[in-house]
């Protein structure tokens, strides 16, 4: 019954606007293109990691330490003897799965509070949102230390530190997106209809947020793999001898001197990974979102 | 006006409330008992009893919502309590600290705009052009570089390979402003390269959104050049909304110490923080959060004020 009236007054719902084309859209956009491309390339550099790496991540070779780059070991070796370009391309597979997990569950949590917040009002609303607000204004890098610290060292914990913190960019957006259509006459009519809270918050409301949402989830695992970098960098990430980038990062540091490549060429490549994330960000939201859609194009 | 600000004062005490039952509910999940860490430390107190009285004396034995309302009125007088570490005075600890940390801002939001300004201004003269998409992406660049990495790089270029800047380190002004200048150059850079990206991207879009506006087209109409028109005309009402990135710039800021200050070795306030974290120094710790986040809650709380004074709308709601 309630299909019938979603068909009577139905809104233009951007899941409807369809993969490819806002796979096009992004293609067409200098920047979005760019981002996408380096994170095709990252995730492949992930996935084949075993085909790509000339050597294993954590064999150890006590006879080469800190040596520079040569022939057998393109960007030299660490402290214990490993193979440098090795372990960053086994290191991409730690950050994009901290990056992808943690803002999964983010966006999990962030969409359902947003979307109780905006459909409910009242009290509801006002208990979330200043619980998100309270979130908010303590810096995320510091949220995240102390978290972590408090949960201990560990992908997991790192992964639920980072989720803890990333939740509250989405219920923010999605309870201004629910606000914006709460009241428009499809809503009501599913009301009439006899729709569940549930079924509205879910199949008409959740719908028209998810632009929005899916621009901040692509800046929220750029962010994340900056966080998770900051905690490693700082000795709260992962333990050893799992390869990350910036545990590379901490190690490398102090060789500076000597191994250069130790600490730069891990730091490049979180480096690229945030901005592409940021890049691919831009790219959708001018894909998505009409209003923002090139500004700058309708004054000439 | 009076409305607006004692609703935004009561907002900002309710979420500073908020934060401190959020802080202290995280100390307190940490692992390990504080007192115990102390005894780590100070080997005499490894004695059982010495440990029991010392709970009690530390009001470690009362229930959890009896310690946070003695922890907060505490708090409120000025009473941070001691450093489990140092035995410092907490409020001492901070205070010493803080003028390095401020003085870092100040270097930061200097680099800020004078970088992101000029970057956002070309962008809009050049619109829709290959400068456009370069000094954008350049912006989304200086946005996503990790400090910790381009800190890293900036030490391994100027101080390994140039020798022209010390690699780390702190000299106070008042012993040698030279020195000091030294010193923070690449720290304030770094910590300024995220808000300089934010700025140019708040300014390009801004301004663009003011010249879609009809006092422009009059400009343009008068024959005025588009310089002209963006400086003189379009420039004051763009600035408005760039009054919000002072506040997000000074939150951005406070999380880069604890990176920076790390990296740098300048005593100031993040790299206590990060030190009282490893250490596990719940009072350190506590103080340090609350005031940052008090801080930044002033900060925001003055951006709105100013907000609501540039632009009425603002206030209605």
């Amino acid at each position: 019954m309630s299909d019938k009236t979603a068909n009577y007054a139905k809104p233009r719902r951007t899941s409807q606007i369809g993969l490819w084309a806002v796979l096009r859209s992004v293609m067409a956009h200098k920047i979005g293109c760019a981002g996408l491309l380096i994170i095709t390339l990252l995730l492949l550099m992930a996935i084949f990691a075993p085909l790509l790496a000339p050597y294993n991540p954590n064999d150890q070779d006590l006879y080469h330490v800190l040596e520079g780059p040569s022939k057998s070991h393109w960007l030299g070796t660490d402290d214990v003897g490993r193979d440098l370009l090795s372990r960053v391309i086994y290191g991409s597979r730690i950050s994009l799965l901290v990056g992808v997990v943690s803002t999964t569950i983010a966006a999990i949590i962030g969409v359902f509070l947003g979307l109780l917040a905006g459909y409910k009002g009242g009290w509801i609303d006002m208990i979330i949102m200043r619980i998100t607000d309270a979130f908010m204004c303590i810096p995320g890098l510091i949220l995240l230390l102390v978290m972590a610290a408090a949960l201990g060292p560990g992908m997991h914990n790192i992964i639920i530190a980072i989720a803890a913190i990333g939740w509250t960019a989405f219920a923010r957006i999605v309870r201004g997106q629910v606000l914006l259509v709460r009241e428009l006459p499809y809503v009501e009519a599913a009301h009439v209809a006899g729709a569940s809270g549930f079924r509205i918050m879910f199949k008409h409301l959740l719908p028209n947020s998810l632009a929005p949402v899916i621009v901040a989830a692509s800046i929220t695992v750029g962010g994340a793999i900056m966080l998770e970098s900051a905690a490693a960098f700082l000795g709260l990430g992962v333990q050893p001898p799992t390869p990350s980038w910036g545990k590379a990062l901490r190690i490398g540091y102090s060789y500076l001197e000597i191994v250069p490549l130790f600490s730069l060429a891990p730091g490049l490549l979180i480096t690229l990974a945030v901005m592409a994330f940021n890049f691919m960000g831009d790219g959708l939201r001018d894909a998505l979102d009409p209003r923002l859609r090139g500004e700058g194009k309708k004054i000439k | 006006m009076k409305r607006y600000v004692a609703s935004r004062l009561l907002y900002s005490l309710i979420i500073l409330f908020l934060v401190s039952i959020l802080i202290f509910a995280l100390a307190r999940l940490m692992p390990g008992d504080p007192i115990q860490a102390a005894a780590m430390i100070n080997m005499d107190l490894a004695d059982k009893e010495i440990i029991e009285d010392l709970r009690i004396q530390f009001g470690l034995d009362q229930p959890v919502y009896i310690q946070y309302v003695v922890w907060l009125k505490d708090f409120i007088r000025g009473e941070w309590g001691t450093s489990l570490g140092s035995g410092e005075q907490v409020y001492n600890m901070f205070m010493r600290r803080l003028p390095i940390t401020l003085e870092l801002f100040a270097g930061s939001v200097f680099w800020s705009f004078i970088i992101g300004f000029p970057l956002g201004v070309i962008a809009v003269l050049k619109r829709n052009s290959w400068i456009d998409a370069l000094l954008t992406s350049t912006a989304i660049i200086g946005v996503s570089i990790p400090v910790f990495w381009e800190g890293i790089v900036l030490i391994y270029l100027f101080a390994v390979i140039l020798h022209v800047l010390p690699p780390a380190g702190y000299v106070p002004f008042s012993e040698d402003p030279w020195g000091n200048l030294r010193c923070i150059v690449m720290p304030t850079f770094v910590m300024g390269t995220h808000g300089a990206g934010l700025l140019a991207r708040y300014i390009r879009s801004s301004l663009l959104e003011v010249l879609s506006q009809d006092f422009i087209r009059t400009a343009r109409a008068k024959g005025l050049r588009e310089s002209a028109v963006l400086l003189t005309h379009a420039a004051k009402p763009a600035m408005i909304p760039v009054v919000t990135i002072i506040g997000l710039a000074w939150s951005y800021v406070v999380a880069g110490a604890f990176l920076v200050e790390y990296i740098f070795a300048i005593p100031g306030l993040g790299r206590m923080g990060v030190n009282a974290i490893f250490a596990r120094d719940f009072p350190v710790i506590q103080a340090t959060l609350v005031m940052v986040t008090a801080n930044i809650l002033l900060v925001n709380l003055l951006v709105d004020l100013i907000y609501g004074y540039l632009d009425p709308r603002v206030r209605i709601n």
